[in-house]
């Protein structure tokens, strides 16, 4: 409502400017956000911590490569879980989770939107990534972790566009794989309190057509991030002290 | 009411044992063990927070104990100094496979009467 009385105002006053109207024109109201705000502490709600909001492996179009590589991963969990001899290369090599894979945890994240950028910072590892408004996707970016992401609002819509993927990560913790082509875009709303990040995947070399997932999050009245950085010697030991296995490096203690 | 919280309790529990990983391969998630015991070490780490025990009352680990990552068991309350070496607290847990001597809790009663989840 607010919103319609400013715009309202400021046609009103753009009227009287072009009219050459002799009374002089109302100070210029403030001006109304022009997007909406998304900063703020976020989590996942609990439930569907397994999937973490991805779909089930039989609703994603695998190529044969990628069910093949799906297949022989050895994840932490389900029903393929080997944790002893896991292929899961963030307990493996401690090796950052990537995107989307991040998000998927029961663990907070922050969103700190500026003019120019927007930047989520996850509770999970300390990792975070940038999200650049307004400017055009690098045809040749860097592979990283995180991805090359930028984004441009659609009203009230963030539409974030990401490619230059890193393929040695997961997509979530069951070994989804993906490719260097991997390309994905998220449109992130308001739903009531709640943020969506509606997500579409293309990947011609693992996918068949693209395909979507849907993640939410309500928001933490808590924001206080705990630090959550996970390293190789964080899990040699506790796979020493746990699993009883012996280790190829001295553990600190 | 009572039930409803009784399924979310329930809820919380069985989505924090399963977000551990190797869980399954790991610990007899069908059988649940409660001990008074003496603790003896309390570690605030990833990729768990560990929780040694004896319940012999002794100084030495006898039991190895995981919780859950430190931000996921700080939103159950619990924080680096909710127990220390020495504390007798009563622990609901997972035992290990095979006679192993480890767990992974469930629950945890201070000696004060404090009941956290893990």
């Amino acid at each position: 409502m607010i919103r319609h009385l400013l715009a309202l105002s400021a046609a009103g006053a753009l009227l009287a400017a072009a009219g050459g109207c002799s009374k002089p024109a109302a100070a210029p109201a403030a001006a109304a956000p022009a997007h909406p705000n998304f900063s703020g502490s976020w989590v996942r709600p609990l439930g569907d911590r397994e999937t973490g909001g991805m779909p089930a492996i039989k609703d994603i179009p695998l190529t044969p490569w990628a069910a093949a590589k799906l297949k022989a991963e050895r994840p932490a969990g389900g029903d393929n879980q080997d944790f002893a001899n896991t292929t899961d290369p963030s307990l493996k090599y401690a090796d950052p989770n990537g995107y989307p894979r991040i998000s998927q945890h029961p663990m907070r994240f922050k969103l700190i939107q500026t003019d120019d950028y927007v930047y989520q910072l996850w509770e999970y590892n300390n990792n975070w990534r940038q999200i650049a408004l307004n400017v055009p996707q690098d045809p040749d970016p860097a592979l990283t972790w995180y991805g090359n992401a930028v984004g441009k609002w659609d009203g009230d819509t963030l539409i974030v566009d990401s490619v230059g993927y890193k393929d040695s990560t997961w997509l979530d913790s069951r070994g989804l794989p993906h490719t260097t082509d991997l390309h994905l875009v998220e449109r992130i709303h308001k739903a009531g309190a709640n943020l969506v990040f509606d997500l579409t995947f293309e990947d011609k070399g693992a996918f068949t057509k693209p395909w979507t997932a849907q993640m939410i999050y309500k928001p933490s009245p808590d924001g206080t991030m705990t630090e959550n950085i996970y390293t190789i010697s964080d899990e040699l030991r506790f796979r020493e002290r746990f699993l009883n296995q012996k280790v190829n490096i001295p553990i600190r203690r | 009411m009572r039930t409803f919280l009784a399924a979310a309790a329930a809820l919380l529990v069985a989505t924090s044992a399963l977000a551990h990983h190797g869980a399954a391969s790991i610990y007899d998630m069908g059988k649940e063990t409660t001990i008074k015991a003496t603790v003896t070490e309390y570690v605030w780490t990833n990729p768990h927070v560990e929780l040694g025990i004896a319940p012999s009352g002794g100084a030495t680990t006898e039991l190895l104990l995981e919780l859950g990552s430190p931000p996921n068991i700080r939103n159950r309350g619990w924080s680096s100094r909710t127990v220390k070496a020495g504390d007798v607290v009563t622990v609901t847990f997972h035992p290990g496979l095979r006679g192993a001597k480890i767990g992974v809790v469930i629950k945890m009663v201070t000696a004060d009467g404090k009941e956290l989840h893990a």
